[in-house]
């Protein structure tokens, strides 16, 4: 009988499940700001006004949080981002 | 130069009257989306986090992630190439060009690639973004005229959407 694969199964830290993790959007030179605040709207489906109150804070701070949650869902918010080519990280929120 | 531009019913987008140079610059947008730099394939290809204690996401990125990303940045490519080649032209070299209603995500998405490629293969500042280009015959003016059109074209389309 042939020797069964062990399936690899992944493991998640219960501190990983447990944190909050930002989505932030980085300031870049060349993206186009009503470019910005479109993929905005699309991706996280924000009203035009808070897409371009995040849009301005880009712009002015360099870098704006612009979702909050699992891990999972902040990285595939991150990788919708990464497909407009936005510049965009996922990071652990500090603990409260 | 007068370029007649009309939205079909469909949404499709009716460009009239385009002169040569602007459609060799158009059909420039896929080279300059393909350029063959490491800077240029640092930028597409982003890490996902800066956390030093992420490197597995960040593997499973390069794993799984990249690859889909390739793919769709090369098909958004594909489809401005198809809809060039499709473009007639008139006895004065003038050229017509019809961007389908479900192409325009495509377009947006080439014209994007290749501002962002184009600036990270000459090194552009932001300050050297907003200069005039003054000699065509230099690949880094030529580069900048590339810019300002392809972002002019990208902003209007962006419009077209809202």
């Amino acid at each position: 009988m042939p020797a069964l694969d062990t399936p690899e199964i992944e493991t998640k830290d219960k501190a990983d499940l447990d944190s909050v993790w930002n989505v932030v959007v980085h300031n870049d030179p060349v993206n186009l700001m009503s470019y910005v605040a479109m993929v905005f709207r699309r991706v996280f489906g924000f009203p035009r006004e808070k897409a371009e109150r995040h849009m301005m804070e880009v712009h002015k701070n360099g870098r704006s949080i612009v979702w909050s949650g699992c891990r999972e869902e902040a990285e595939l918010y991150v990788q919708q981002l990464h497909s407009h080519l936005l510049l965009a990280t996922l990071e652990k929120a500090p603990r409260q | 130069m007068k370029i007649g531009i009309s939205i079909l019913e469909d949404g499709s987008v009716l460009f009239e009257g385009i002169d040569p140079l602007l459609h060799q610059m158009l059909s420039e947008i896929r080279s300059a989306a393909e350029l063959d730099d490491p800077r240029v394939e640092a930028r597409f290809y982003q890490s996902p986090t800066t956390d030093p204690e992420s490197e597995d996401l960040r593997e499973d990125w390069k794993a799984f992630v990249q690859p889909d990303l390739h793919s769709a940045f090369a098909s958004s490519r594909e489809v401005v190439e198809a809809d060039l080649r499709r473009s007639s032209s008139d006895k004065n070299g003038h050229r017509t060009l019809l961007i389908p209603r479900n192409h325009i995500d495509h377009w947006l998405g080439a014209l994007n690639q290749a501002r962002l490629a184009l600036v990270e293969y000459h090194g552009f500042s932001e300050a050297e973004m907003g200069r005039q280009p003054e000699n065509l015959e230099s690949p880094r003016d030529y580069a900048l005229l590339q810019l300002g059109i392809y972002g002019l074209i990208q902003e209007w389309l962006v419009s077209l959407l809202d």
